[in-house]
Order: structure tokens, then C-alpha cells, then sequence
């Protein structure tokens, strides 16, 4: 029965990332994006992450879509509408298909040494315990590069002669 | 009723009070110096609260104790702690920096009146005493380590207060750097301890520095205890001034009066003693670093006492005569007498502050701002008789004349010395002593007796902010002696309160106690016969060892060394380094690394598109190529 | 079902954003293919959590950086884009060439 939901899961994650590089209207490249995105997180459930579930549902479903939607409006749809891919293309699907070839060939290289058929959640208070004691100083890292990415993102986006600009 | 689970506070007031003043400091009336002197002065009642509390639950036999500390963050395996620990040491600590500062401060209210940066000399006092209480509560050496150089900063802006006069500039510098060559030994004895013991917790390190000395297995060993503990030791000379690091001290009074009373007299340059005396536990281990400390002491005293005799600015007589205190205190923890090393501490720090503030009053009198000469002043007892009747209370309590507070602290320190060390140590300890009583009786004699000179006509006694403060330390220094005598079953003198090892009641040893006195009253009567009667005359006794008198008016050309490894050492190696960075590391290294891609830039730019997709291509088949290689290396 | 099924998932997932990045030619939808390689990564740590390291979750706190990362990362390069769009009215990774000689 899970086996049916993971190929059901995978399959809407795969599709959607499919039709975030395929599709030629960047919209709904978000948009599958989106649905992509929700589908890891049905995976993230199976693997019994819940948090790591809801942070994805809150943070990719909720802020980072809508903010690309935004970039997209304000960036102007019409000048997607000619071809969306560049030249080198084929090359590119050549590349990411050896990626993917040798990637499944390492996993199954290691596969009989990590051939674990049981999972087990990871109980929520040991990730909380765990971040905010043994990895606090990384915690705090990770924060300060949040708030400087903001304030460089708003310095940038403002740009330096803003007054000037309509 | 708040108890020792309260000391926390005392510090964090006057921490919250500098960030008050620096904040907003410019829109309060008086630039919020008051806020300083209500911190202080919260930190100083909330002190006695702290004492009882402690004196209750402990005395007699061990005094109690109270400790707790949190973490800050971990490093991995390791946890750095934020701790205090309330103990008869640190209340110690804690009642004299909050009185001696709320004194000085209450003084300094009206001394500094008028100055430029009126509010930014108070916020820089109330984060010295923030640092400086925190120091004594610290329970490990990160902590102390910190506020330790809190302190040294502080000391720094504050002997450059006057920044604007060279001279002033140049003494803060040169007391941060001096300062700076101790804290060096200090940082790296308390790594050295940390990766012996695998903490920075004070009482864990001595619990282990314990079971050595006791024989028992340790983490410590002999060898590492003995080089922590004057590492530990080199931290507390930079601080106390202590021979050679003493050069700073006597500068330091470039400082506003003020500050040399509570800084540079008080407070700060004993934080090397209270540190010594904190880590007793360690230099019990270890005999050699204690055998330093008593002769690194001795020299120091006698040093600057043989300084202090020939020099003629009042304030460099007082900063030598610190130093000289400065060393006894480390001779006598030299010869195992905590008790008596925190005792003349807490006797010289009321005495030395109330000379300092009084030396500040005669300069506010004859309205000269730099320094006092004393073959200038003379005959002022008449014009400020308050200031002439502390100064002399202090200048006698330090020369040792009972029943004051110095009588008793030299005392002990004698009776350690008798006990622990051999003659050479006591011989050279009463010629300290006597030289104190000649060259603090020589200052007040020169300042305050004979006839008032003309040009100092214009002296007036200061107002009573300034006062105050004078006074209520001369009425502690009158009695402050007779905490070294047991009073009653529970109280056997000073050594039930504070002690190493086991707690020692006050002995009076009537044939030293008369030595002592006898060396003090000869000083006294030298002092007299020079300067009133005339009968030895100063310059020809100057003339007979004229040799000896240049090699001590030029400060043993200890600054002259310092000068020459400066100029010719530091700077010989420094062109040599520079050279080194300028040929070998610039012109071969950065240069030619820069030149030589710059040229295969050169050659290499036409292949580059600029297109961005082109190099995530060659980053993705890279990292192909880089797995396939390593499976073609490191087979499966 | 066994870990290996999450790892080709995640390789799949890899792969897809991968050549999102090398074939598209909007700067956004180049940004959208690396979200899906960051959670390819994602699926790939917290899956090891759970089937090799349940009793310390390492995957899952690295997933979170992860995921902090991610958020920066998007906020600055859509500033980024934004500031491109508005010198050169153009998002177009094929007009965008100033780091060439």
C-alpha cells in the first residue's frame, strides 16, 4: 500500500519538475513547480519528517512560489513567449542523463551494503534538541546568512539611484 | 531579603548604567553622571545584604559559598559558562571596588566639572567597575579572561582621557601595551591549563591542582602546574606592575586624579594580587611559581620604594608607593600569607585612593592641571586643612604607624614573611618599610608643612563633593586595622574570613610588632630631620652616593632598555620581516602569482563565451567525469 | 520499498533540475530548476535519516540548512534578476554575457 502511494508521490514530483523545465510559459513552470514541491513533501510524510513536511508545505508552497510569482509579474510575461530553451540544449540533456546514469549506478553500487528496508521517524524532540543544542552556533549561522541575504536582496532590488525611477 | 543569589546584580547594574549613558546620556541633565553614581551606589548597598548573607550561612570555620553558572554555547564537546561565585574572596573584592568607586565617582562630580566629554568619563567608570566586579566574581577563566581586558581597555580610555595632550596619549599606550605582554602569559597559562584539565572551570582546575599537591593522581602535573601558574603569574604582573612590567603605572598618572585613585590605586592594578590569590590552589602546587612570586615581589617593593624617594611630582611619589605596596602584597602571597596579601590590599586600597584623591584636591586647589611638583607647593595645611588632615592620616597609615589600617596589614605580611622565608626576604622587607615611611612622610612634609610660598596664596579648600569622599576613607583607614583582631569566639581575625587551606586567627607577635614600629618611627624622624629640622641635608647625602642617586633618578634605565630593545631589537627584526613580506612574499608571491595569471589570462580569454549556461555545463559533465575517474581510481 | 527508491527518486529529481539549469534561457526558470536540484538533495538526506540514522536525524537538521539556504538564496537572485531586468529589460541568460573578454 505505501509502495503504491511512493510511485503515486513520484510521480507527481517527477512530472512537476518536468514541467518546470519543459513548459513554455514560465507561470505555470511555477506552478508545477509547486505541485513538484508538494509532492517531496508527501515523500517527506512517508519518511515519517513531519516537520521537515510542514516547513516545506509553509516555505516552499507558501513564500517562495508567491515570491517567483512576483518576480515573474514584475519582470514582464511577453517576452517569454519565443524559445525557451538556449542553444546548447542537447548537450544539457545529455549531461544531466550521465548525471543521472552515474548517480543510480553509485546508489546501486552501495545499494547492498544500505539495503535497509526499515524506517524510523526521527522523533521530533531530538531534531529540536539536537539544532538548537549541539548545532546552535551552525543555527545561528544559518539566521545571520538569512538576514543578510534579506538586506542584500532589499539593497539590491532597490538599487542605488531609486529616487530617480518612477 | 536578597542574599548572596543576588551578587549577580551588582556588576549588570553598572554594565546597564554605561550602556544608559552612552545611549542616551547627551539629553539627560548632567550628561547622566548620576546614573553611574546610582549604580554604584545600588551595587554598593546591595553588597552588605550579599556579606550577611555570606558571614551568616558560613562563619565560623568555612565560610560559606555560593556558586552557579549556565551555558553560554557549546563548542563541541566543550561548554563555555557564564558563572559567579560569591565566596569570602570575592565579597572582599566586591565591597571595596563598589565603595572606593561610589567615593571616587561621588568626587569626580564635582573634579570634572566642566570637562568636555563630561558623560563619556562617567560611562567609561561605570563599565571599568561593571568589569572590574565582574572580574572578581568570574568562576572561569574565559570569563575573567574577558572583563580582564575590559578592564585594561577601560584603564586605557580612561589614562587617555585627556587625549588631546601627548604625554597622556602616550601613557595610555604605553600602559595598554605593557598591560598587553602580561595578558599574553595570562591567555596562554589558561590555555594550557584548558588542555591539560579539558575546562576553563575554576574549581574543577583546582580541584585537580588539589590532588597534586596532596599526591594523589591528577591531570595536572607537576611541571605544567608550575609553568600555568607563572604564566598565570606573568598575566598578574602586567597588571599589578609588577618589576619588569612596572614601567606603565607611574605614566598611568596622565589620567585624571580621579582615575589614578580608583584605577591605577585602588582596584584594577590589584586585580593581579586578587588574581594570584584566586588561583592560590594552583601555585600550592607548585612551590617554584610561588618562590617567583615572593622575589619578583621583593624586587618590585624595592625598587620603587628606592624611586619613589628621588622623584618630585606628588602623583609619581603616590604611583610609586603603589608599586611598592603592590609588590609586598605578592611577597607576602610569595610566603603563603593570603590572609595578609588581602588584607593590606583592602587597608592600601582605602589608604592609597584617599592619598590619590587628595594629591587631586591640591591640584584643584593650585588650579594646576597636570601634575603637582612638590618643591612648588608647601606650607598648604593652611589653605586646606581638610585634604592635609586626610592626606596625613593616609601617608601615616601606609608608613605603618599604629593603630592604623597599615600597621596591622604590614604586620601580617611580616609575621607570613618570619615564618615561610628566609632572613634575606625580612632583612630587605623592613628597608622597604622604612622606605615608605621616608617618602610618604617626605610628600606631606614637602606639600603640606613650612611656610606658605607666595604663588600660593590663591589655594582654596575644595568643595565637599570633593571632600566627602576624603573623609569618609580617612575614618575607615583609622579603623579598618582592628578587623585584623578577633573580637569575639566566632570572629578570630581577619583570617576566619578570608584564608587558604584552613582558616588562622590573628596573632600578635609583640617582638615584630615592635620592629616594625621602630622602622616606621625611624622613617618618620629621617623624613623629619630632612625636610623641617634640616640637620641631614638632602643634597649632600644626594651628592655622597651620587652614582646610586642617578642610576635611581633614571628609574634603573629600565625605560632606556626598553627603549633599546625597542629601537634596536623589535625594529631590526620588524625591517627584516618587512623586507621579507615586501621581496619574497609581494613581489614573488602575490605579484607574481597575479602576473603570471594574469599573462595565461592573457592567452587563455578567447575560449570564454560569457554565457553562463556554458560553464553549468562543464560544472555538470566535471562532476560526471569526477566520479567516473574516482571509480577508475578507487575501485568498488 | 527501500531507501533505493528514494535515491533514484532523488537522482531523477537531480537530473531534471540539473538540465532545467543547462537548457533553459530565462534566468527564473533557471532559478526554479535549482530549487528542484536543492530538494532532490532534500529527499535524498532526510531519506538517509530515516532508513540509516534514526537515533541522531543528521539528514533532517542538514535538510533544514538546506531549506534556509534555499530561502536566502532565492530572495537575493530574484533581487538580482530584478535589478538585471530593470539596466537591460531583459531576463535572458543569452543577452547576458558581461563576464565574457
Amino acid at each position: 500500500m505505501t509502495l503504491v502511494v511512493f510511485y503515486l508521490l513520484a510521480a507527481v514530483t517527477l512530472l512537476g519538475a518536468m514541467g518546470v523545465v519543459v513548459t513554455r510559459n514560465v507561470v505555470y513552470a511555477a506552478l508545477a513547480l509547486l505541485l513538484s514541491l508538494m509532492g517531496v513533501a508527501g515523500i517527506y510524510l512517508l519518511l515519517f519528517a513531519e516537520f521537515l513536511a510542514l516547513v516545506q508545505v509553509l516555505i516552499y508552497g507558501g513564500a517562495i512560489t508567491v515570491v517567483i510569482l512576483f518576480a515573474i509579474m514584475l519582470t514582464r510575461l511577453r517576452e517569454y513567449k519565443g524559445v525557451m530553451e538556449n542553444p546548447q540544449w542537447p548537450l544539457g540533456l545529455l549531461a544531466a542523463t550521465a548525471l543521472f546514469l552515474v548517480l543510480v549506478a553509485a546508489f546501486l553500487v552501495d545499494s547492498p551494503r544500505m539495503n535497509v528496508e526499515e524506517r524510523l521517524a526521527v522523533p521530533f524532540l531530538l531534531l529540536g534538541g539536537s539544532l538548537f543544542s549541539q548545532w546552535a552556533i551552525a543555527f545561528e549561522v544559518a539566521s545571520l546568512v538569512l538576514l543578510v541575504a534579506l538586506i542584500g536582496a532589499i539593497i539590491v532590488a532597490r538599487g542605488e539611484d531609486s529616487r530617480e525611477r518612477p | 531579603m536578597p542574599g548572596m543569589e543576588w551578587a549577580w546584580l551588582i556588576p549588570a547594574l553598572s554594565f546597564i548604567a554605561f550602556a544608559l549613558i552612552v545611549a542616551f546620556g547627551r539629553w539627560l541633565p548632567g550628561r547622566g553622571a548620576f546614573i553611574a553614581v546610582l549604580a554604584i551606589g545600588a551595587g554598593f548597598v546591595l553588597f552588605w545584604p550579599v556579606m550577611v548573607d555570606l558571614v551568616r550561612t558560613g562563619l565560623p570555620g568555612e565560610p560559606g559559598q555560593y556558586g552557579f553558572s549556565w551555558t553560554w554555547f557549546p563548542v563541541g564537546d566543550t561548554r563555555l559558562t557564564w558563572g559567579m561565585i560569591v565566596d569570602p574572596l570575592s565579597v572582599l573584592m566586591l565591597g571595596i571596588v563598589t565603595l572606593v568607586a561610589l567615593g571616587v565617582q561621588v568626587y569626580s562630580l564635582e573634579y570634572m566639572r566642566g570637562e568636555p566629554r563630561y558623560g563619556w568619563y562617567f560611562a567609561a567608570h561605570a563599565l571599568f567597575a561593571a568589569s572590574m566586579l565582574t572580574l572578581v566574581l568570574a568562576d572561569n577563566f574565559i570569563l575573567l579572561y574577558i572583563v580582564w581586558e575590559l578592564v585594561g581597555l577601560c584603564s586605557y580610555l580612561l589614562i587617555g582621557f585627556w587625549f588631546e595632550r601627548r604625554s597622556a596619549a602616550e601613557a595610555a599606550k604605553k600602559a595598554f601595551v605593557t598591560t598587553r605582554i602580561g595578558d599574553v602569559g595570562l591567555l596562554v597559562g589558561i590555555l594550557l591549563l584548558f588542555k591539560v584539565t579539558g575546562t576553563f572551570q575554576m574549581s574543577a582546575i583546582f580541584a585537580e591542582a588539589a590532588k597534586l599537591a596532596a599526591g594523589e593522581p591528577s591531570l595536572l602535573s607537576s611541571g605544567t602546574a608550575t609553568a600555568a601558574a607563572i604564566l598565570i603569574f606573568v598575566g598578574a604582573m602586567g597588571k599589578s606592575a609588577q618589576f619588569p612590567l612596572h614601567v606603565w603605572l607611574p605614566d598611568a598618572m596622565e589620567g585624571p586624579s580621579p582615575v589614578s585613585a580608583l584605577i591605577h590605586a585602588a582596584t584594577m592594578v590589584v586585580a593581579g594580587v586578587f588574581l594570584v590569590a584566586r588561583a592560590f590552589p594552583l601555585f600550592d602546587a607548585a612551590p617554584t611559581a610561588v618562590l617567583i612570586v615572593a622575589v619578583v615581589g621583593l624586587i618590585t617593593a624595592v625598587l620603587a620604594a628606592t624611586m619613589a624617594l628621588v622623584v618630585t611630582d606628588l602623583k609619581r611619589i603616590l604611583a610609586y608607593s603603589t608599586v611598592t605596596d603592590l609588590g609586598l602584597m605578592m611577597l607576602s602571597l610569595g610566603a603563603f600569607g593570603v590572609t595578609a596579601a588581602m588584607f593590606h590590599l583592602l587597608a592600601h586600597a582605602f589608604a592609597k585612593a584617599m592619598l590619590f584623591l587628595g594629591a587631586g584636591s591640591v591640584m584643584h586647589g593650585m588650579h594646576e592641571p597636570g601634575d603637582v611638583d612638590i618643591r612648588k607647593a608647601g606650607g598648604l595645611w593652611r589653605r586646606m586643612p581638610l585634604t592635609a588632615l586626610t592626606f596625613g592620616i593616609g601617608a601615616l597609615a601606609l608608613a605603618g604607624v599604629p593603630p592604623l589600617s597599615g600597621f596591622f596589614s604590614k604586620d601580617e605580611i611580616f609575621g607570613a614573611l618570619w615564618s615561610h622565608r628566609p632572613a634575606v626576604f625580612v632583612l630587605l622587607f623592613l628597608v622597604v618599610a622604612f622606605l615608605k615611611a621616608v617618602y610618604l612622610s617626605r610628600a606631606w612634609l614637602a606639600v603640606f608643612s613650612g611656610p606658605l610660598k607666595r604663588e600660593n596664596e590663591h589655594v582654596h579648600e575644595s568643595p565637599l563633593a570633593m571632600t566627602l569622599p576624603l573623609l569618609v576613607m580617612g575614618a575607615l583607614t583609622l579603623v579598618l586595622g582592628f578587623l585584623a583582631i578577633g573580637w569575639t569566639a566566632d570572629y578570630q581575625g581577619f583570617g576566619t574570613f578570608v584564608f587558604f587551606h584552613e582558616a588562622e586567627a590573628f596573632h600578635f607577635n609583640l617582638g615584630l610588632a615592635a620592629v616594625s614600629v621602630v622602622v616606621a618611627v625611624g622613617g618618620l624622624a629621617v623624613a623629619w630631620a630632612t625636610y623641617v629640622t634640616g640637620r641631614i641635608s638632602a643634597a649632600s647625602v644626594q651628592r655622597r652616593v651620587a652614582p646610586l642617586h642617578r642610576l635611581v633618578a633614571s628609574k634603573y634605565y629600565m625605560d632606556d632598555l626598553y627603549q633599546w630593545v625597542i629601537n634596536k631589537l623589535v625594529l631590526a627584526f620588524s625591517g627584516l620581516v618587512a623586507w621579507f613580506d615586501r621581496v619574497v612574499v609581494n613581489d614573488g608571491g602575490v605579484n607574481g602569482t597575479a602576473e603570471s595569471v594574469r599573462s595565461s589570462g592573457l592567452r587563455l580569454r578567447y575560449h570564454v563565451s560569457g554565457k553562463m549556461y556554458n560553464y553549468a555545463l562543464g560544472m555538470a559533465l566535471g562532476a560526471v567525469a569526477v566520479i567516473l575517474l574516482w571509480w577508475l581510481v578507487a575501485p568498488v | 520499498m527501500s531507501l533505493l527508491h528514494f535515491q533514484v527518486l532523488s537522482a531523477a529529481l537531480f537530473a531534471i533540475g540539473v538540465y532545467g539549469v543547462l537548457a533553459r534561457r530565462s534566468a527564473v526558470l533557471i532559478l526554479l530548476s535549482i530549487e528542484l536540484v536543492l530538494n532532490a538533495v532534500n529527499v535524498n538526506l532526510v531519506a538517509f535519516a530515516a532508513f540509516l540514522d534514526p537515533t541522531r536525524g543528521l539528514g533532517q537538521v542538514i535538510a533544514v540548512f538546506v531549506i534556509t539556504v534555499a530561502a536566502a538564496e532565492v530572495g537575493l537572485a530574484l533581487a538580482i534578476i530584478l535589478q538585471l531586468y530593470r539596466k537591460r529589460a531583459s531576463v535572458d541568460v543569452d543577452k547576458i554575457d558581461l563576464l565574457k573578454w
